[in-house]
């Protein structure tokens, strides 16, 4: 593949990595936590220059009213009031924001109805941030209430709709067919259906959303500083509200974010809004920290919210001969840009299993709740959940055990690359030897006399009313999404059918370095980052290209005026794409040095150069250059710089044929298939319906392992957000459509009360398909946990018969369950 | 520091504050209703100090008030007038971290690190009380913060790794600064 080569050049770059100890593979500690560590790091609440001013938000208290009147002016006899921002000023001289779906186009303040709880209606800018919530609460809004859309199934045919013009509360359906579904389900000897549902889960980021926009009169042009993901590709959702082109707004993201998870995608109300409000104020500074309370309820950051309807269809010896899912995600007010995550799970159709024919059925509803935005996963833990829990059940009807079951299914080694019916191609794995493994674990360790599971204490405490119980599952982590698939959400169906393979446009990754004079070196990423340590990763890929040390390396960041529109952070992209990144640029220069001392200094062929060691010599030894000579070498340069580079990593998919079906009919290509076998031991008190997880085992797979300590910590942070959705987490409205999680206290985050010990163990299935054979792997815990809870737990309870059904199983619910079965 | 505080409102009514802070003694005026976090953050020039959720449960905000672990966010700046309060900018001593701080890097023990100051506090804290903690006594000492991105165990084992540096260097020139351990 392009960009891709193999960084050996026949008789010069052999002798580069010799002698050196790798920093790759290695768990370099992080360069970026010193400044962390000391209250020195630059998150956007840091940002605050001269003269600025701050911006509060009036928002809705209804999910659903007309606008009749909004009367700002006690607000502004406010002394301390500079700006009340009403829809009428933004209708005048500004656009619109896009949204995931034509015909949705949102204001950025309300206009003419509200459509959810926290919804806001008006800005206010004051000179301080106690001033403007004083100011919000002499903003008088006189609303005419209207019945709410509350239930995402009622809401497909209520005549009450959130949106008029459209005609209908779905959004968006489709219906695909792979292989032979109705065969499949006629023919085989069994069919079960069953119903599951998943509920309004999302990041909830230590750190909120934050903007500080400030406008300059004299370019008219803006410069943001923002917390948003994704600031170079997303950049149209800020641009194109204020009526700009891309180059006179220039965003820019702090080199500390406060986690993001997907969720920062979707903050461009905020950014739009400061940015007006700063141009209406000629200029001054703008900041806006979305509160807690605004992030819980009304801070467009909700993720998927489905309920799923699952036919498995599979014959008496276990075989699994097909599956059709049906479901309908509930998406709030507005079909907001990531609206394809309801097509992610396309790539991971099956999970680890063989199994031909499907269908995937998906309705998108609006009612009158937050608008969704990503979440890690990207749709596919609520999809695991539900395929998981109806092999449960199957297993059940056919009373064998779900391991079994699971096993006899799974696709083999040998089928490695694998194509599943939807397209998308499983690059390498061993999916048997893990569950087997897992499952050897817990047999050595916890099914034994003083384990968590040996036989006389499960039996004890049973008798308590205590019930322990695994099951243990395998489950694959889609990584790396780069085609354009995104766009099929946004084109015309007809169009798209008959778009070629040549249609196609792939998002590269990009990366800059430029030696310095003091022999140090400058590198650019193009993205943003919240706190997966993408610094560390450069700066150990690099020290290894480039034969210097870490502390020699600086890593920077492009603004979205600068950058090229491109991905950047999303999908458990980054470490594939930027290694790749890193390591073409750290070809490129190592040339380049060569050239530049073979043309400049020493006067000899190019070939009679070899780059060493952070330095050029001629191959007979008798002369070198270090980094620093070369760069004051190359300092004349009129023309382009040699020691100046930049790097365009393709994905992984762009020149492999086996792709092109998938990228052709815009499926989505996720080329790397990270995977975990988990086997998490749970206790449900069925007293109290609490669900306990003891002990966590998680054997782990994402190729090669470019930094373990960084692996380690975001399989240890997904599987704690995977503990979350599980148990804990939700967003739940009342009847009348009211937020009922708009604090810490009702939206519940796991602390150190609730995660167990997790024992971690990885095998490493490199990639075909990757520069550095890594596979993407970010999302991982958050992907499969919730489904490998819900298994256990479904393991616990056999006697009782119960299947935790309903993400998060709450103690609520489980006792519920465990009544209605008494 | 804000070139406008809250402060400065005319209308507003104001409170005289004498604090000390990281070591050095403040005295000013503030709005009674200023928080503590807003107070340390702004005026102080302790941007450190992290706000998560200003209503008390994520912990981000934790400092430590005459030593005893606080939540700024729920806490006033006029309530600490008389008192010594530390932040994570007080821990660090000529460039060379804290063992606290210091365990945390060597452990991985953060990632986005917007919890991280709380986190850092917090475990000061704990160890000052208890230099020896158990991992249930760990979990119990840091369940008012929470952490998104690390899954904890990282933490976990950070504060046995700070709590072993301590033990074997018992002469923490920290704890007259914070009002040390009880």
């Amino acid at each position: 593949m392009s960009g891709a080569e193999s960084p050996t050049e026949p008789g010069t770059e052999t002798d580069t990595h010799v002698e050196r100890e790798s920093f790759v593979g290695s768990g370099l500690e992080r360069v970026e936590d010193h400044r962390i560590l000391t209250g020195e790091a630059e998150y956007i609440h840091d940002i605050e220059p001269e003269n600025t001013v701050h911006m509060a938000l009036v928002r809705s208290v209804h999910p659903h009213a007309h606008v009749e009147d909004v009367d700002t002016s006690a607000a502004e006899d406010h002394p301390d009031c500079l700006l009340a921002l009403t829809v009428d000023t933004l209708k005048e001289e500004y656009e619109p924001m896009p949204c995931g779906l034509k015909g949705f186009e949102e204001w950025s303040l309300a206009d003419d109805k509200v459509r959810f709880v926290g919804e806001p209606v008006v800005a206010v800018v004051a000179k301080d941030r106690y001033a403007a919530e004083d100011i919000v609460d002499l903003v008088d809004i006189e609303y005419d209430q209207l019945d709410p859309v509350v239930d995402p199934l009622d809401a497909r045919e209520d005549e009450t709709l959130v949106h008029e013009h459209f005609g209908s509360n779905v959004a968006d359906s489709e219906t695909l067919d792979f292989g032979d579904v109705e065969g499949a389900f006629e023919e085989a000897d069994n069919v079960i259906e069953r119903e599951y549902s998943w509920g309004r889960i999302s990041g909830v980021p230590l750190e909120t959303a934050g903007v500080v926009a400030t406008y300059d009169p004299d370019h008219d042009a803006f410069d943001i500083d923002c917390n948003i993901q994704l600031h170079t590709l997303v950049d149209d959702t800020i641009y194109e509200p204020l009526g700009y082109p891309p180059e006179k707004v220039n965003l820019e993201v702090p080199p500390d974010v406060g986690g993001s998870f997907g969720t920062k995608i979707a903050i461009h109300r905020y950014c739009t809004l400061a940015a007006m409000a700063s141009q209406q104020l000629d200029g001054r500074p703008v900041k806006f920290v979305e509160d807690r309370i605004e992030n819980l309820q009304g801070g467009d950051m909700h993720s998927s919210d489905r309920d799923y309807r699952v036919r498995l269809a599979y014959d008496d010896d276990g075989t699994i001969r097909g599956l059709d899912t049906w479901f309908v995600d509930d998406f709030g007010a507005f079909p907001h840009y990531p609206v394809n995550q309801a097509l992610k799970p396309l790539s991971v159709v099956t999970n680890a299993y063989d199994i031909e024919n499907v269908r995937y059925d998906y309705e998108i509803a609006l009612t009158n709740k937050t608008a969704q935005t990503a979440y890690r996963g990207f749709g596919v833990p609520p999809h695991l959940h539900a395929l998981e829990m109806v092999v449960d059940e199957a297993a059940r009807e056919l009373g064998v055990e779900a391991t079994d079951l699971r096993r006899l299914n799974l696709i083999q080694p040998d089928d490695m690359p694998f194509r599943l019916p939807t397209h998308n191609i499983y690059d390498s794995g061993d999916f048997p030897a893990a569950l087997d493994r897992i499952e050897e674990i817990v047999e050595e360790r916890e099914v034994c006399e003083g384990g968590l599971l040996d036989p006389d204490v499960v039996e004890q405490k049973r008798e308590e009313g205590k019930y322990r119980g695994y099951s243990p599952t395998v489950h694959i982590e889609p990584g790396v999404s780069g085609s354009d698939w995104t766009d099929r959400q946004r084109t015309d169906k007809d169009a798209l059918e008959a778009r070629d393979r040549e249609d196609v446009s792939e998002l590269p990754e990009h990366f800059r370095i430029e030696l310095m004079e003091d022999g140090t070196v400058q590198s650019y990423l193009a993205t943003d980052t919240s706190g997966q340590g993408h610094q560390t990763l450069v700066t150990q890929l690099l020290a290894d290209g480039l034969g210097v040390l870490p502390s020699d390396i600086e890593v920077g960041y492009l603004d979205s005026v600068t950058a090229p529109t491109e991905y950047g952070t999303a999908a458990s992209r980054m470490a594939v794409m930027l290694s790749g990144a890193t390591e073409g640029a750290a070809q490129k220069l190592r040339e380049n040095c060569r050239k530049l001392a073979a043309q400049r200094e020493f006067g000899c062929d190019v070939d009679d150069v070899v780059y060493r060691d952070g330095g050029v010599e001629r191959a007979d030894g008798s002369e070198r250059l270090t980094l620093a000579e070369l760069a004051e070498l190359d300092s004349g340069q009129k023309n382009e710089r040699l020691t100046r580079v930049s790097y365009d990593y393709e994905h992984p998919t762009t020149s492999l044929p086996e792709f092109d079906e998938a990228l052709t009919r815009k499926f989505p290509v996720y080329p790397t298939a990270a995977f975990a076998a988990n086997a998490p031991i749970v206790e449900v008190d069925t007293d109290t319906g609490e669900v306990d997880i003891l002990k966590f085992y998680s054997l782990r797979d994402c190729g090669t392992r470019l930094n373990p300590t960084i692996v380690d910590g975001q399989a240890h942070g997904g599987l704690a957000q995977g503990l979350g959705a599980a148990l804990m987490e939700e967003f739940e409205y009342d009847d009348e459509g009211q937020p009922q999680a708009i604090t810490m206290f009702e939206y519940l985050l796991p602390s150190t009360k609730n995660m167990p010990d997790v024992e971690l163990e990885h095998s490493e299935t490199p990639s075909p398909f990757t520069a550095t054979g890594a596979k993407g792997t970010g999302e991982g815990g958050m992907i499969d946990g919730p489904a490998a809870i819900a298994s256990s737990i479904n393991a616990a309870l056999a006697d009782q018969g119960i299947v935790a059904d309903q993400i998060p199983m709450t103690p609520h619910r489980v006792r519920k369950r465990l009544r209605d079965g008494e | 520091m804000s070139s406008e505080s809250s402060s400065q409102s005319l209308d507003r009514p104001t409170e005289e504050l004498t604090l000390s802070v990281n070591g050095e003694t403040i005295s000013t005026t503030v709005e009674p209703r200023l928080k503590l976090s807003d107070f340390l953050r702004r005026e102080c020039g302790q941007r450190g100090v992290r706000v998560g959720c200003e209503h008390g449960v994520c912990g981000a905000c934790t400092v430590l008030v005459d030593g005893k672990s606080t939540k700024s966010c729920l806490t006033y700046a006029v309530q600490v007038d008389g008192a010594e309060v530390t932040t994570v900018e007080g821990l660090a001593t000529d460039g060379e971290l804290h063992p606290i701080q210091e365990a945390y890097h060597q452990e991985h023990a953060l990632q986005c690190g917007f919890c991280t100051s709380g986190f850092v506090m917090a475990t000061k804290e704990l160890l000052d009380r208890n230099p020896d903690p158990d991992k249930g006594e760990v979990k119990e000492g840091l369940a008012d913060n929470i952490c998104r991105c690390t899954g904890y165990q990282n933490i976990y084992k950070a504060v046995d790794r700070a709590a072993d540096e301590l033990m074997e260097a018992p002469s923490d020139d920290l704890s007259d600064r914070t009002g040390g351990g009880e």
